[in-house]
């Protein structure tokens, strides 16, 4: 194609309590399970799971816009992506001290004895406090 | 007939129960105005993720093994164990609302044989069932105030251990949904997934070509990712829905109490007005009577001492 003008595709970022993003975009750098995966126009047909961590998103015009995710998939098809998620947040609209508390929180209870049910969600919640924590303090200023 | 105080004391009394029902009435109305906007904005998520497993089940290679795929139509019906999870208020003074839920949730239970097992959220529907001596679960506390996705998650969670660790086989929901003013009681089939049981039962043409999708790191993996976040994103909706048409018949219920409120007043006040009117008839005609006896009295008596003096002059 020609040089300047990057292809772009339609991208849809839904979360449970409403549309974090609708528009044409260049590039989605998606977490998996095994690492980070970058999604362009036209990519091959695929659908995948995603895991806690965050998504970024390369805007039309090289901008790029940060959400914090927690589990959740996504589908590609006919260059059009779409990201379904449980939540997600612009790092900015992290409340840091309440991520503090959830992550000293689920670190006091994954440290009790409890049946595997509560361990598994006490990791979920740990590992959701870690990624909010993460987030906020990396890419706000 | 009542005194004129008592008729003041009752309409005094109405009046300050209508303050309240007119509060409540504010309160809901506002309620239920936030509830419908978080709503809308779940509405999206929902629909994208029922036609993303759609897509998902209809695509999925040959061979593959997961609980989520389980239809469970093999178990006989009258083995089958169910879970109902039944979306109740914490309060009443919400017209026929919680009751409409307890009835539906008590015809399908009758209908259904098997085991089964009670979900309850809402303190009026753990104690209607506890009072029936039924099998609900103890450790299910949850409140249908102010739905958060925190408490959807949790609600899933419990209710994908049972799932998970087949103690109970399928799901049912019972909820309500609210179109314009009309309230209606819902009951729907949670797990098995119905679009799931649905494809699986129309077998798939053959000869036709599917596009392939790449699927990372697996399909069952996927599965297991998308199938929970759609029962949270399930129950989420169905929590915001029951807040949404709690408030909506609440709203109707205080409106309806409103207005009786105030034919009560009127009725009342026209009663107290006919006492007054009464009883200030009595006082003028006692107070007349009086004085017409009183000049009675005086003229008989001057007539008297007349009599006398002129009795004296002779």
């Amino acid at each position: 194609m020609n040089g300047n003008k990057v292809m772009t595709f339609g991208l849809r970022v839904i979360s449970v309590n409403g549309i974090f993003y609708d528009d044409r975009a260049e590039e989605i750098i998606l977490p998996c399970a095994d690492g980070e995966l970058a999604v362009l126009a036209n990519h091959e047909e695929m659908i995948l799971a995603l895991s806690d961590g965050v998504i970024k998103i390369k805007k039309p015009g090289g901008e790029w816009l940060y959400g914090v995710v927690s589990l959740g998939s996504v589908q590609v098809a006919n260059n059009r992506c779409i990201v379904l998620v449980n939540t997600v947040e612009k790092p900015e609209d992290i409340d840091k001290q309440r991520a503090r508390e959830a992550y000293e929180f689920a670190m006091e209870h994954l440290q009790q004895k409890q049946s595997i049910k509560e361990f598994k969600k006490s990791q979920a919640g740990l590992a959701r406090a870690l990624t909010r924590l993460k987030a906020a303090s990396k890419y706000v200023d | 007939m009542a005194t004129i105080k008592e008729i003041r004391d009752r309409i005094n009394s109405v009046n300050d129960t209508r303050k309240i029902t007119n509060a409540m009435y504010l309160i809901s109305s506002t309620k239920l105005r936030r509830a419908k906007k978080m709503l809308t904005d779940t509405e999206p998520f929902f629909f994208s993720t029922q036609a993303m497993i759609s897509r998902l089940v209809r695509h999925l290679p040959d061979g593959v093994d997961n609980i989520f795929l389980e239809t469970r139509l093999e178990i006989p019906e009258d083995e089958r164990r169910r879970g109902y999870i039944i979306f109740t208020d914490d309060k009443g003074l919400a017209g026929s609302y919680n009751h409409n839920v307890l009835k539906l949730a008590e015809e399908k239970i009758a209908v259904d044989k098997g085991d089964w097992k009670l979900f309850v959220i809402g303190e009026v529907g753990r104690f209607h069932f506890l009072s029936k001596n039924m099998d609900i679960e103890e450790s299910f506390m949850f409140t249908s105030q102010n739905p958060t996705l925190h408490r959807a998650r949790k609600i899933a969670a419990e209710i994908l251990d049972y799932y998970y660790s087949r103690k109970l086989d399928e799901f049912y929901i019972i909820y309500t949904t609210v179109q314009g003013t009309k309230i209606d009681t819902k009951f729907e089939k949670l797990l098995p997934l119905e679009i799931i049981t649905d494809i699986k039962r129309e077998k798939p043409m053959t000869g036709t070509m599917l596009e392939e999708f790449l699927m990372e790191p697996s399909p069952s993996a996927i599965l297991d990712n998308i199938v929970p976040n759609y029962v949270t994103g399930f129950i989420y909706g169905a929590l915001v829905e029951a807040f949404c048409s709690v408030q909506s018949a609440r709203m109707m219920a205080m409106d309806s109490a409103n207005k009786n409120a105030e034919k009560m007043i009127a009725d009342l006040q026209r009663t107290y007005n006919r006492q007054r009117q009464a009883m200030i008839t009595q006082e003028i005609t006692e107070v007349v009577s009086g004085a017409k006896a009183l000049k009675n009295a005086k003229k008989a008596k001057e007539r008297n001492k007349d009599k006398q003096k002129t009795r004296n002059y002779s």
